[in-house]
């Protein structure tokens, strides 16, 4: 089989392929998984400084050209109208009918010059386009690293860092050696690092500043070393592959909602272009959540939290499918805050007689590349979880996901953990029953929320 | 000025309880195979239940030590005897200090007759190259370092592996496309796989018969590859990274005694001898036990249960003392069940408000080199526990232990004190926790036969 057309074709149920894929744990490949402990490390970026290194786990799409702008805005709902160079913005590309295909950052590095940067679905859907849609472009795609390296050196085009947490801006200031010039959330600008002008994106998570940087990978370990220097007295802690990931549960971004191209006419050639080794080819769909239909695992933008980027001032792919959806009433993200006793009674089970309940790992619970865990009230389905663990700064295990739109924040649901008649035959799934954890519905971003009204507690007002 | 010797850095630091207690070296990652090949579980559930293959080639130093003083120098440094060493036998090779200590214990291969391949920690080899370097030794040396210690991680001279569990020899019939040489436990043979020769030695694990098989780096591939292969009908799984060292709390045997060469005046040129940068020098102790006289963290071969190699037939560094020790009393290994309801208490407590015990990583909850937490009774220390994990096969948090003959009878009530003292150590993987103490049951080495026969015979938990 040579492309993701004849996969689906030879599996029958693109579900059914996913649900039991063979392909094991989504890895955040090479970084150490442990530099202290990841308690510790969670703890950094809600009290004093972290380093994150995103040099690995994700896709650079590189697309140069005269009609390179042209291409993206013809695949993103974003408004391309104030997007000049050392700008930056959250692309999530839809299919024709209007569902999210993934996201990442896209980065105007120079004039005709752009790069995508996220999880493989999006970069592939851009590389696609950009390779067969008859577009004045070059394009180029530097792939993530191997999830085992199996002791072969691992190289990238760049090294990307990330400097966050409450005392990132002391620290960026001791490693650029004075004030940094104010640069404005989402654009670029320029910072000294051992001697070197290195261009940096002002990012930032849960209302704190920080910058991510980037630069070519033979210079990572002199710049990671300048930055940990610089951290040094402002108790900045680098973080490894476990600990990495959970940062979302905290700040509320949804990394992994089901590319949405395994339907639809309109989607074929696409499928026939995906190789049979790509990651909708090979990933995994876990979780309580089983539906037959594929279609029914596709999110919107709206329940991502992408409503506000979408702009009808362009045309796009997925355009007139968004317009009919722009003015109803959409599922709503949100963190599940899970029950400490339901929770507890999970790993109790692991130290009783006969099938336990599905594992719960910590920090990053998830066991597939996409997970899909149903949500219920009384009995009937109000919503789905898609991405757990537990946040040592929260002292809870926290889930994102949607909600259908008529409940309210502070409301207890019911969240269905591990999958049906003993478990799918993916490989991270050991035989294991299903149990209801009670959740409540809690914001998104979950620890800022927490932070300021910490007083009186979101939950009483939520429910008040 | 820094420290050029081991001497130097205790010098340094004062106390080498202190600076091992605080070393900042951080985690211990077991090398070269990924933390999981399919999910912990299931792959510590295949070594009772099928067949497992463990991939021993890159957490372990080999040295070969050849030529006409090879067994002079290993007899003069071996608690065992060397007497008619035959070649087709493996032997476990235990140096002890000259106060009759354990410096550490290593697998000795002949490989002919006055040539040996040792492998294990390095503790042990190092102190055999000092010998050689300064005893006057007509010998030749050649050191292999493990992964995490050399600038090319995965360019070792020898692959190793392990098939172990209850179908071991089934895989190991259809691998070789007849039955397997029929050896006793610890001889040695040879063997074809996949059109490579391979070396083998007769095995195995809670009683169990299993191999472990060796050869040249370049081909260890070729044959895992055609074991995984022969194995897939058997349900033989690969075992990761965070498995692979939790196996020795079902079979028993203890990993982490801390080299004995810390003190005494005999030792110092040993001291001396050893690198400010070596593994003594760099190792950490984690845990609850602590005692300002390094003594007390030292075992003698009677603590490890290896009182029955020792032989006075031949000279050897710690035959005196350990002549005066050999009538006792003598400590004994043990395992030490852990009270499921406390397990949970502490567990259960990073989800609680108050303060929080030292995180209990699955399924290995080591978290130092050298664990060594306290063991009470009557209010009083009665021995250390060195290795704490979960067994999904027996559900339970199981510790090895090294406890006064008095509390070693199998059913006796002890405690286990879990975490460190005044929030914890300056160690990188001790965040800040709280002290707790676990109710525990002393049991058998090794847990699972003893728990078998007990099934059939009204069992120790009755008897006791």
């Amino acid at each position: 089989m040579k492309n993701l057309e004849e996969v689906l074709r030879g599996a029958g149920n693109p579900v059914d392929m996913l649900r039991n894929s063979q392909i094991g744990a989504y890895v955040y490949p090479v970084v150490p998984y442990e530099f202290s402990n990841w308690r510790d490390e969670q703890l950094a970026w809600q009290k004093t400084a972290v380093l994150y290194d995103q040099s690995h786990h994700m896709v650079e799409q590189y697309v140069e050209g005269p009609d390179a702008l042209k291409l993206f805005s013809g695949l993103g709902g974003n408004s391309f109208t104030n997007f000049p160079v050392d700008r930056a913005k959250q692309l999530a590309p839809t299919n024709y009918d209007g569902y999210v295909i993934g996201d990442g950052i896209l980065f105007h590095l120079a004039p005709q010059k752009l790069v995508f940067v996220g999880r493989a679905p999006a970069a592939s859907w851009i590389e696609y386009h950009a390779r067969t849609g008859g577009y004045k472009v070059k394009t180029e795609k530097d792939d993530r690293s191997p999830g085992n390296t199996k002791g072969k050196a691992v190289v990238r085009r760049n090294y990307r860092f990330q400097i966050q947490g409450p005392n990132a801006t002391q620290v960026i200031e001791k490693l650029h050696g004075g004030p940094v010039p104010e640069i404005k959330f989402f654009n670029m600008g320029v910072i000294n690092v051992a001697g070197r002008k290195v261009r940096a994106l002002r990012h930032g998570m849960a209302g704190a500043p920080g910058l991510e940087i980037w630069g070519p990978y033979e210079e990572r370990e002199e710049v990671r070393a300048a930055i940990i220097a610089a951290g040094r007295d402002f108790g900045l802690k680098e973080v490894g592959a476990r600990a990495y990931a959970t940062n979302t549960l905290e700040s509320g971004w949804i990394p992994s909602p089901l590319p949405a191209v395994y339907t639809g006419e309109s989607m074929k050639k696409y499928r026939e272009w995906l190789p049979a080794a790509s990651y909708e080819a090979t990933g995994s769909i876990g979780g309580s959540f089983y539906s037959k239909n594929v279609e029914d695992y596709y999110v919107t933008p709206y329940e991502m939290g992408y409503g506000p980027f979408i702009k009808f001032d362009h045309d796009f792919i997925g355009r007139q499918a968004l317009e009919k959806m722009a003015g109803k009433p959409h599922r709503r993200k949100v963190t599940f805050a899970w029950n400490a006793d339901d929770v507890a009674k999970v790993w109790r089970s692991m130290l009783e007689p006969g099938d336990p309940y599905k594992y719960i790992d910590l920090p990053l619970s998830n066991y597939t590349s996409a997970s899909y865990d149903k949500v219920t009230r009384g009995g009937k389905m109000v919503g789905l979880s898609m991405f757990a663990g537990y946040s040592y700064n929260e002292r809870s295990m926290l889930s994102l996901g949607i909600v259908d739109p008529d409940i309210e924040p502070g409301t207890e649901l019911k969240l269905l953990w591990g999958e049906e008649g003993g478990g799918s035959k993916k490989t991270t799934v050991e035989r294991h029953r299903q149990v209801e954890i009670r959740v409540v519905v809690s914001p998104v971003p979950y620890a800022k929320q927490a932070r300021t009204t910490y007083a009186e507690g979101w939950r009483t007002q939520a429910t008040a | 000025m820094s420290a050029n010797s081991l001497e130097e850095v205790i010098r340094a630091a004062g106390n080498p309880v202190d600076l091992l207690r605080h070393s900042q070296t951080g985690p211990n990652v077991y090398p070269g195979v990924p933390p999981e090949f399919t999910n912990w579980r299931d792959e510590q559930q295949a070594w009772q239940k099928t067949c497992v293959l463990f991939n021993l080639s890159f957490h372990m130093a080999d040295l070969l030590v050849e030529g006409r003083d090879a067994v002079k120098l290993l007899s003069r440094l071996g608690i065992n005897t060397f007497k008619d060493l035959p070649l087709d036998r493996a032997k476990q090779f235990v140096p002890c200090s000259h106060d009759g200590h354990v410096i550490g214990d290593v697998i000795l291969f002949p490989l002919a007759a006055s040539r040996f391949n040792l492998v294990g920690r390095i503790p042990a080899l190092s102190w055999v190259q000092f010998h050689a370097a300064t005893g006057g030794y007509d010998v030749k040396l050649e050191l292999d370092e493990r992964s995490a210690a050399r600038k090319d991680p995965f360019n070792r001279k020898s692959y190793r592996f392990q098939i172990q569990g209850p179908a071991a020899m089934q895989v190991m019939h259809k691998v070789l496309g007849k039955p397997p040489p029929q050896i006793k436990f610890f001889h040695l043979c040879s063997m074809t796989i996949a059109g490579k020769h391979v070396g083998g030695l007769r095995h195995g694990m809670v009683g169990q018969p299993g191999f472990e098989l060796f050869g040249p780096y370049a081909e260890g591939e070729a044959v895992r590859e055609a074991i995984v292969r022969a194995g897939e009908e058997f349900g033989l799984r690969q075992v990761g990274g965070r498995a692979y060292s939790s196996n020795t709390l079902e079979s028993g045997w203890i990993p982490s005694p801390l080299p004995a060469v810390y003190s005494g005046e005999k030792m110092k040129p040993y001291r001396e001898w050893l690198g400010a940068a070596s593994y003594e020098a760099r190792a950490s102790i984690g845990g609850s036990f602590v005692s300002s006289k390094i003594e007390d963290y030292y075992f003698t071969p009677w603590d490890m249960g290896y009182g029955s190699f020792i032989d006075f037939d031949h000279d050897f560094i710690g035959r005196e003392a350990l002549q005066k020790m050999a009538k006792g009393p003598h400590r004994k290994k043990v395992t030490l069940a852990l009270d499921d309801a406390d397990v949970m208490r502490a567990i259960g407590s990073q989800l609680g408000k108050g303060e929080r015990a030292k995180f209990m990583e699955f399924p290995s909850a080591v978290y130092s080199m050298h664990p060594f937490d306290n063991v009470v009774a009557g209010g009083r220390s009665v021995g250390v526990s060195t290795w704490i994990g979960y067994s999904s096969n027996e559900g339970k948090m199981l510790t090895l232990a090294v406890l006064e003959p008095d509390y070693a009878r199998p059913g006796t009530p002890v405690s286990f004190v879990w975490g460190e003292e005044n929030g914890g150590t300056a160690k990188p993987t001790v965040e800040r926790h709280k002290q707790v103490e676990i109710k525990a049951v002393v049991s058998p080495v090794p847990y699972v036969e003893a728990v078998r026969r007990s099934y059939t015979e009204g069992g120790w938990r009755k008897q006791a």
